[in-house]
């Protein structure tokens, strides 16, 4: 009996620890949508601008591995609901040197984008 | 002599009935809504392409997207001018349909609404045919006929030029492209902007 009290607890904790908090709203973590888990790759800040009524972002990605990391990522535009108003972008390989940080800039397609999410596939 | 189905209450006979109707159905019944063999299936048209390290699919993407936001965003297209698309040399070694790479870009640029395009070289024969047709057949009622000599002049032109450097040795085949862009204004000849992208596609034998 003790046994299986023990066993609940632990099960318990360790599904405390598993649980990540949802990114904070507005936060560059909240931008990113990744589809898997992102490996050997840190996303840094994101600057978000308008210049002459088009949406313009850049994110910074640093490899944090000893080796060539490549990575696929797109932007997807959003509009003041929070749904896409145009097409997402196509997807881009970046490579990125051992300890190299990169600034990956995009124009929004349309002038109706307010908001943007970062999509990102490391192989 | 009754048989044993017809000896049941009424209920179950239709219960049993329906439920043999329900599993002879289900059984016949295409659960997905696909037609023929699993060897073919759709891919996402905007994947990274890298079957070959030729000119394809996510190149022209790239390029159209990454040529129409720099326009757009340039703020040399206030007013929503009229801009003529020419055709892009192509200067590589390999067949690439260009028209598909301006196509994409007029596209885009329409979408943004940022400009509007004047007829171009292989629109032009066929806008000067219909206007000829509506003026000169007599088929056409007078007040619908649209006039000659209101076509809008374009106050840009939009002209561009694709090349490629290939090297190859033993373990490596290297193709370089450049895409350049620019963007005149008809009247003064000045180019209002300009801008080009590089690709690089490296392939390990």
């Amino acid at each position: 009996m003790g046994l299986k009290r023990f066993a609940i607890v632990a099960l318990a904790l360790l599904a405390g620890c598993a649980t990540v908090p949802p990114p904070e709203p507005g936060s560059a973590a909240s931008k990113v949508l990744a589809t898997g888990p992102i490996e050997d790759v840190a996303i840094g800040p994101m600057r978000m601008a308008r210049e002459n009524g088009f949406l313009t972002v850049s994110a910074q990605l640093s490899n944090t591995d000893t080796q060539n990391r490549t990575l696929y990522y797109r932007y997807l535009w959003m509009g003041p609901e929070g749904f896409p108003v145009a097409e997402a972008d196509t997807w881009k390989s970046l490579t990125l040197y051992p300890g190299q940080t990169s600034f990956v800039p995009a124009i929004a397609p349309v002038p109706q984008a307010v908001d943007f999410r970062l999509e990102i596939n490391t192989p | 002599m009754n048989r044993p189905f017809e000896t049941l209450p009424m209920f179950l006979r239709v219960s049993f009935l329906t439920l043999a109707a329900l599993l002879i159905g289900g059984c016949a019944e295409n659960r997905s809504p696909v037609l023929g063999s699993g060897n073919i299936s759709y891919g996402d048209p905007k994947a990274v392409e890298l079957v070959t390290n030729e000119f394809g699919s996510t190149d022209l993407q790239m390029i159209a997207e990454s040529m129409t936001r720099s326009l757009a965003q340039s703020g040399v297209l206030k007013g929503r001018p009229v801009v003529q698309v020419y055709d892009v040399m192509n200067k590589t070694s390999e067949y690439i349909d260009t028209r598909e790479i301006t196509t994409s870009i007029k596209t885009q640029l329409m979408r943004s609404g940022t400009a509007r395009f004047a007829s171009d070289n292989t629109d032009m024969q066929s806008q000067v045919d219909h206007l000829k047709l509506q003026n000169q057949s007599g088929l056409y009622k007078k007040s619908t006929v649209a006039k000659t000599g209101n076509m809008i002049a374009a106050r840009y032109r939009l002209e561009g030029s694709i090349s490629s450097i290939i090297k190859r040795s033993n373990d490596y085949k290297d193709v370089f492209y450049k895409f350049s862009l620019q963007l005149v204004d008809v009247e003064s000849g000045l180019a209002e902007w300009m801008d080009e992208k590089e690709i690089r596609k490296t392939t390990e034998r």
